[in-house]
């Protein structure tokens, strides 16, 4: 019978399209008590990949990445079979204005939130937020990274199921027989999987300076105009 | 000798109709000493059992009766400190200008069996029927005491209201004696505060009364955040894609599904797809059935809404007017929050009396003829008037210009609400060009319905659309990515503002207008035609203003002066802050209190606790209590923190750097 990090290792790629690294493994199984069953001890392997940062955790394929040249914008259209797995950097609303975004958050670090004409108190939790989040229109860009750390942006196309503003950041994708237009990643139901996942810092960072992101972009506009 | 009742009205002009239709015409009339707009109106008539035939004296009050104030010791602005008046002793006392008419209910009521109380239904009136029913006590401490129910004085219905009268509503009564105690404590301690720590600041605030008022500083409120976000925005660009086709001589243009996008690199992408694929496909050719709906029936809200945007009034001129035309009763009560009629109400005889009219009476007609549908029914009812409607024919050229204008808007709406919905055909041709979706929509109208006697929306054929079949392509002639740029929202209009207030609980339909028209008197905001100068209103006649009807006491000529702004312009209005305005709400908001005096929820808190009242689920007590509580805290808060008030008022009125 072989080990069971390559046992681990295959069944996660053919099932989640995710390859975790040797290096990565290893140290996942020295945290695991050795009498564990193989299928809980992928379950947890899963799951401690959809926590990790990608960059480190999985392996950088040549086939499960994208190309070096991924961003050549003279490249009117191309596909990639992957699986690619990816982790999301950031996430925007393309349909509103930024400001129209700031004045939202701006509201709601008031406690205020609009319900029609009515002005309602909102207490600033979780929920509270993935309300109106449920409700953004899209399409949405993504900033996304793949496992050798080379980032690029992906526009929903069609609409994904799992991408929204209420998503967490480091949430985990993988795409398949993806199109690439001029260095942007095409985003549809049937290309792209939202396998879940979290990067609790890089959330909490994203969440932290979305208003001043959001400030940036419409100064930087306003310079490029 | 037969029994004697008395009957009071809550205003002259309401006692005078009753009188005319209870009595046939045949009554007698005596002035009273010391007033002379009361009249006292003498005539018999036969009441249900077991009253009978009885000898009546109708008269009538102006308004309210009494207002509440605070001891003797405490009424100077130094005698106390601002704090105490939440809790110092108060009195309710006759005022001195309705001495005479108190006196006159109470020697009426001397030899009286029993006193019909003939005030507005609504809370309002309902107090105003137990001040009444003091002054009777006074004079006959077993007086038997009634309260008739009406909502319009059209004859049968004030008839009937005399045959089946009920008793006063007790928590009506209540939860506006509440109202009044509230408004007098927490308006005088924040007022007599604010003024006397903001005159320090000297200058432009030495010697002006700033004052407070738990619905007037929501109401500001809303106005500087909107002043707010306009001041503060910024325009973003955004782009589109546009598919232009042209076939059997008409140019079709396409538009995008998803509208705009605000990431030009996204929409470049997406349209050089587009013209990749060269080809578009018809995906939907939908041709359905339309219909504009007729509007519901008229309340308060909307009438003061709709008033200021097509007949160009500001709110209280609109209201001044609705009043007028009741009180000569040719509209029912204009104060109404409910939007569906009775069933059994006979619409068709309200439609007939307007037959004779040379503008709509033809239309009028053709309802009668069959044209006639129930109006839609909306989901409020407050359970005391119906919706606002004409009661009775007025050749136009009996009435004045504003009372015309009101009057022929409030027939147009009735007449359209028990008409036809407007019908038309709509057609969707949907596209797909690539990924991207477009579409075209033609509207055909077919029948125009109420629209022929509702001049005030709008709904018209657009160009028509060629023929498409389903699944058919195509080549479009043209497609182009479009630029566009975000523009601010305007600064808020009276019938935003309204629309707001309606919403947040601020006010009720009946004293909505007050509240504008007191910030716009003290200065708080000026009012400017949308696209024009600002120009400032009221220079503060320093009436107190507590208890809400003292304004509107509708006594015909004798008021008027109030309402010199608002009619004659010819744009609808929208609201500024003054800097004043700013920097109080900026202030309040800046203490850092749980919910500053300038958001809506605390006054919404108590909106709701007066309907528990009036529901009876909760006591006058409790009520009064709890909000005294709640707002001495504040209040404490507000003195400790009071250089944020003051340093908001350096900003902004005085223009310093902090």
């Amino acid at each position: 019978m072989s080990n069971p990090s390559s046992q681990i290792a295959t069944q996660l790629t053919t099932t989640k399209g995710l390859t975790p690294s040797p290096t990565w493994l290893t140290s996942f199984l020295t945290t695991q008590r050795p009498t564990t069953p193989l299928p809980a001890l992928t379950q947890t392997a899963c799951f401690r990949l959809l926590a990790s940062d990608i960059t480190t955790s999985l392996s950088p394929n040549p086939t499960s990445c994208f190309p070096p040249d991924i961003h050549n914008a003279n490249v009117q259209e191309r596909r990639l079979v992957g699986p690619i797995a990816v982790q999301v950097l950031s996430v925007e609303d393309m349909s509103k204005s930024r400001w129209e975004q700031i004045e939202a958050i701006e509201a709601l670090e008031r406690g205020e939130g609009t319900k029609g004409r009515e002005i309602i108190r909102v207490a600033a939790t979780e929920e509270g937020e993935d309300e109106n989040a449920k409700r953004d229109g899209g399409p949405h860009k993504l900033a996304l990274q793949d496992a050798k750390g080379t980032r690029f942006y992906g526009i929903e196309l069609k609409g994904v199921e799992g991408v929204g503003l209420g998503m967490s950041m480091g949430c985990k994708m993988v795409l398949r027989n993806v199109v690439v237009a001029r260095g942007v990643v095409l985003l549809e139901p049937g290309t792209t999987m939202v396998l879940g996942g979290k990067i609790e810092g890089l959330h909490k960072a994203w969440k932290e300076g979305r208003k001043a992101e959001l400030k940036a972009a419409i100064e930087a506009n306003e310079r490029a105009a | 000798m037969a029994r004697k009742i008395l009957c009071v009205a809550e205003k002259p002009s309401i006692a005078k109709s009753v009188a005319q239709h209870l009595s046939g015409g045949q009554f007698n009339t005596h002035s009273i000493r010391g007033n002379t707009f009361i009249k006292n109106y003498e005539f018999d008539f036969n009441f249900n059992p077991p009253w009978g035939q009885c000898s009546v004296t109708m008269t009538s009050v102006i308004g309210h009766l009494t207002s509440l104030e605070f001891n003797e010791q405490y009424r100077k602005w130094h005698s106390c400190s601002p704090v105490r008046l939440f809790d110092a002793p108060v009195e309710t006392e006759v005022d001195k200008d309705k001495k005479a008419i108190a006196d006159n209910i109470t020697a009426q009521a001397r030899y009286a069996k029993a006193l019909f109380i003939w005030t507005d239904c609504d809370r309002e009136g309902e107090h105003i029927g137990a001040e009444v029913r003091q002054s009777a006590y006074k004079g006959n401490g077993t007086i038997e005491v009634k309260r008739a129910q009406f909502s319009n004085t059209e004859r049968a219905h004030v008839i009937r209201a005399a045959h089946n009268p009920i008793n006063l509503d007790e928590r009506q009564v209540n939860a506006v004696s509440a109202r009044i105690e509230l408004d007098l404590r927490l308006g005088a301690a924040f007022t007599r505060f604010q003024t006397l720590t903001l005159r320090t600041l000297g200058g432009d605030l030495e010697d002006r009364v700033i004052s407070y008022g738990s619905c007037q500083f929501p109401t500001l409120g809303f106005v500087v955040d909107r002043y707010f976000r306009v001041k503060q925005f910024v325009p973003e660009n955004f782009w589109s894609i546009k598919v232009m086709h042209k076939r059997d001589d008409v140019e079709v243009t396409f538009s995008w599904r998803r509208h705009r996008l605000f990431d030009r690199a996204s929409v470049v992408i997406l349209f050089e797809r587009c013209l990749t694929a060269r080809i578009a496909k018809v995906i939907k050719l939908q041709k359905k059935p339309t219909s504009k709906w007729r509007p519901l029936p008229l309340t308060t809200v909307e009438l003061q809404k709709l008033g200021s945007m097509f007949l160009r009034m500001d709110s209280q001129r609109v209201m001044k007017v609705a009043e007028d035309l009741y009180n000569k009763g040719w509209i029912s009560y204009p104060r109404t929050e409910t939007d569906s009629f009775d069933k059994g109400m006979d619409l068709k005889k309200l439609i007939e009396k307007q037959e004779q009219d040379q503008a709509w009476g033809g239309y009028a007609t053709s309802l009668l003829r069959g044209g006639f549908r129930q109006p839609r029914s909306g989901r409020h009812n407050d359970q005391a008037h119906p919706p606002i409607h004409p009661v009775n024919f007025v050749a136009s050229g009996s009435l004045s210009g504003d009372e015309r204008r009101v009057y022929e808007f409030v027939v147009r709406r009735f007449l359209a609400c028990c008409s036809e919905d407007a019908k038309g055909e709509s057609t969707t041709v949907e596209i797909e060009c690539g990924d991207e979706i477009f579409f075209a929509n033609g509207l055909l109208v077919l029948e125009r319905n109420y629209l022929e006697v509702y001049p005030y929306e709008k709904w018209n054929s657009s160009q028509p659309l060629p023929r498409f079949s389903l699944h058919e392509t195509f080549e479009p002639t043209e497609a182009n990515i479009t630029e566009g740029e975000t523009s601010p929202p305007g600064y808020l209009t009276e019938p935003e503002l309204i629309s707001l207030m309606d919403a947040n609980g601020i006010g009720t339909d009946a004293t909505m207008a007050e509240h504008i028209a007191k910030i716009k008197e003290r200065e708080y905001v000026m009012t400017q035609p949308r696209g024009g100068g600002a120009q400032t209103n009221g220079n503060g006649n320093g009436n107190s203003g507590r208890g809400g009807r003292r304004e509107r006491s509708g006594r015909g000529g004798a008021q008027g002066g109030n309402n010199a702004t608002g009619s004659g312009g010819g744009s609808v209005q929208q609201f500024i802050p003054t800097t004043l305005g700013v920097a109080l709400i900026e202030g309040y908001n800046g203490i850092g209190l749980e919910t500053s005096l300038g958001k809506p929820f605390l006054r919404k808190e108590m909106e709701i606790k007066m309907k528990q009242i009036c529901a009876g689920t909760k006591s006058r007590n409790d009520f009064v209590n709890e909000t005294i509580e709640q707002y001495t805290e504040l209040f404490v808060r507000t003195q400790q923190q009071v250089d944020v008030l003051k340093a908001a008022c350096r900003k902004y009125v005085f223009g310093e750097q902090p």
